[in-house]
């Protein structure tokens, strides 16, 4: 566990299950299964959530009638009924998802791009350069990350994207931390070494050599960080910020339905589902992921 | 060197007889120079919240007087609370004030920041301190039955609780449990908080929610951690093989070799972790309504109350910092192959 990197614990991603252990696992879930029935999953909630809406039944998510309010599930032409304003409940699910994927992705996009340059310009300079980036990369782990997303929406405004600049503070410092540990392993290799003495500029070996090396790690990381990026997004709806309504995402419609727990709890629990169903999704082909490359 | 060369020097008059080689240990090295590069990130941190707030539109004069407040009204409140100074200024008197110790006043209540810390801080402190607790004692016994045999039925059935665990968002726990516990069942209350002091029954009562909420994401993750680790010792190590070879029953192996070697990762890796925590428990204590420090952080953000966000940002920083120095130092304390301070090989 020592060579554990610290990353994955202030990302708090769960820790893979060892190669070893993936080696006695069984089979079926190993093989193919392990990674395709989370990729299958995947995709059919991005389908039903970029895709579906501009193709299917859908009525917008906003800006329904008040008289067809709190509608029960399976009312004709409301599949999961209508919220306490009469939007309809299953299309605010899909735009809200759409939402909060966005969101997700955007930020371990650029915590991957941002993050992992970062990081594999520390590991690869190393010295006083690598320790004063790391430095400052502390500033922002030891830096409540909540002012920061409170200020940044504060100051900006609510609106999905700050909350994705917000968020980035919490991706861009983990991905760096991994790319910097995987560079300091890449550093020793023959290969790294020949193209260094063959006189490869520093770009090069950045882009060139380190950068395909320490994608993979990054990516699946990333995916498995997408689940916390969602779960980080309701949070900031929780207190206020996020994704401003009427426009919905999970977290706000979560945070929302908090006032009407007691009577009508499923304005709770089925953005809560539609999240968990989602995050689990991601978490599973992460695992899957990282156990076949591990065992490479 | 003899110690009579710099009698006023310590580290030099340590480095004699016995102390001196506590002085000359790697580790303490370590130590020392983790923790001077620790000041420039605690400074760092500070002045980023400084930078950060002030940036805000707003600032405690507009907030305490509300919208009706004249120009005038405001520029004079700002006067008397010292707003009106340039930036840096006001930057240096707090730190000036934060190095001996002293935090300040609140701008909108006039408490001090100190005796605010003190009231709130133990209230976060003691929900997140029985949630890691009771979590990581059901981890043990977990991961242990876990490893004991992989991908048996009880391994599977842990992995798939610590897998759904792990992705159910904290807050969306909090609001199951309430609805279920509290307005269902009406055995727990949903809101609220009372002092240990006050009744140490009741205060548990309004404790097991919120604790529960933060400590099931815990368990999973620790439980994973650890079984994780547990096979791996199982695996590859010497020790383990030498222990089997002797006859030592596995069961014995597992729970008295292999686990205390990943008891000392697994420590140190909580260690880390407990920083991302402590802001965690800012949602569950807006849900459950609980006086921490989270709660108090959210209505200083609103308030532009500088000095408080600063004194929490502050001593939030120190613990982070503090306990990522004390799981490294620990790994070169528990594993002696580790060691700081030397080139590393």
């Amino acid at each position: 566990m020592a060579d554990l990197p610290s990353d994955l614990v202030v990302a708090g991603v769960a820790p893979a299950a060892d190669e070893a252990a993936v080696a006695r696992a069984g089979g079926w879930w190993r093989g193919r299964l392990g990674v395709t029935v989370p990729a299958v999953m995947v995709a059919l909630i991005f389908g039903l959530c970029f895709i579906w809406p501009i193709i299917g039944p859908v009525p917008p998510p906003t800006g329904g009638n008040i008289l067809n309010a709190s509608l029960p599930a399976f009312s004709p032409g409301h599949f999961l009924g209508t919220d306490p304003v009469g939007n309809d409940e299953w299309s605010r699910i899909l735009y809200g998802g759409r939402a909060s994927l966005e969101i997700a992705l955007a930020v371990q996009a650029i915590g991957i791009v941002l993050g992992g340059l970062i990081g594999a310009i520390a590991g690869y300079l190393g010295g006083w350069r690598d320790a004063t980036i790391m430095r400052v990369l502390d500033v922002f782990i030891a830096f409540p990350g909540l002012v920061l997303a409170v200020a940044i929406a504060q100051g900006l405004g609510p609106s999905e994207l700050h909350t994705i600049w917000a968020l980035s503070f919490f991706s861009v410092p983990a991905s760096a931390r991994i790319s910097r540990a995987a560079t300091l392993q890449l550093r020793e290799q023959t290969f790294m070494t020949a193209a260094r003495l063959s006189g490869t500029s520093f770009p090069r070996m950045v882009i060139g050599h380190i950068a395909p090396n320490i994608v993979p790690q990054l990516l699946t990381y990333a995916l498995l960080g997408m689940g916390i990026i969602m779960i980080l997004e309701g949070a900031l709806s929780f207190v206020g910020l996020g994704v401003p309504p009427p426009a919905p995402s999970w977290g706000n419609m979560i945070a929302q339905g908090q006032s009407t727990i007691s009577a009508d709890p499923r304005y709770v629990f089925l953005p809560s589902a539609a999240l968990f169903i989602t995050v689990v999704s991601f978490n599973l082909l992460g695992e899957g992921l990282r156990a076949r490359w591990g065992t490479q | 060197m003899s110690s009579t060369s710099a009698p006023l020097s310590a580290p030099l008059a340590a480095r004699a007889g016995r102390a001196g080689r506590l002085a000359g240990s790697p580790t303490l090295a370590f130590i020392v120079r983790r923790l001077l590069a620790a000041i420039p990130v605690l400074f760092g941190v500070t002045f980023l919240s400084f930078v950060v707030m002030n940036s805000l539109p707003g600032d405690a004069a507009q907030e305490l007087l509300g919208a009706q407040a004249t120009p005038a009204e405001i520029h004079q409140l700002e006067i008397k609370l010292g707003l009106d100074k340039p930036f840096l200024t006001r930057y240096w008197d707090w730190l000036h004030q934060a190095v001996i110790g002293h935090l300040g006043h609140s701008l909108s209540s006039g408490q001090s920041v100190a005796s605010i810390l003190g009231s709130d801080l133990p209230v976060t402190f003691e929900l997140v301190g029985f949630a890691f607790l009771v979590s990581l004692a059901l981890a043990v016994p977990l991961a242990l039955v876990s490893a004991r045999k992989p991908n048996g039925v009880a391994d599977r059935l842990s992995m798939m609780f610590s897998m759904a665990g792990l992705s159910i968002a904290p807050y969306v726990l909090a609001l199951v449990l309430v609805y279920v516990f509290a307005v269902k069942l009406n055995v727990l209350p949903a809101l609220g908080w009372v002092p240990p002091g006050q009744s140490l029954g009741q205060n548990i009562r309004y404790l097991i929610l919120p604790a529960v909420s933060i400590g099931l994401g815990l368990l999973c993750f620790y439980t994973r951690l650890l079984r994780a680790d547990l096979l791996e010792q199982m695996q590859g190590e010497d020790y383990v093989v030498t222990a089997r070879a002797k006859g030592v029953r596995p069961w014995r192996v597992l729970t008295r070799h292999a686990l205390r070697n990943s008891l000392f990762g697994l420590i140190t890796v909580v260690a880390l972790n407990l920083g991302t925590l402590l802001g965690f428990t800012v949602v569950i204590e807006d849900i459950f309504g609980i006086p921490g420090i989270g709660h108090e952080l959210l209505q200083a953000i609103d308030n532009r109350d500088i000095p408080v966000i600063e004194g929490i940002v502050f001593v939030f920083a120190v613990i982070v910092v503090l306990l990522n120095l004390a799981a490294d130092v620990l790994y070169s304390v528990l594993d002696p192959r580790i060691r700081y301070g030397r080139p590393t090989e």
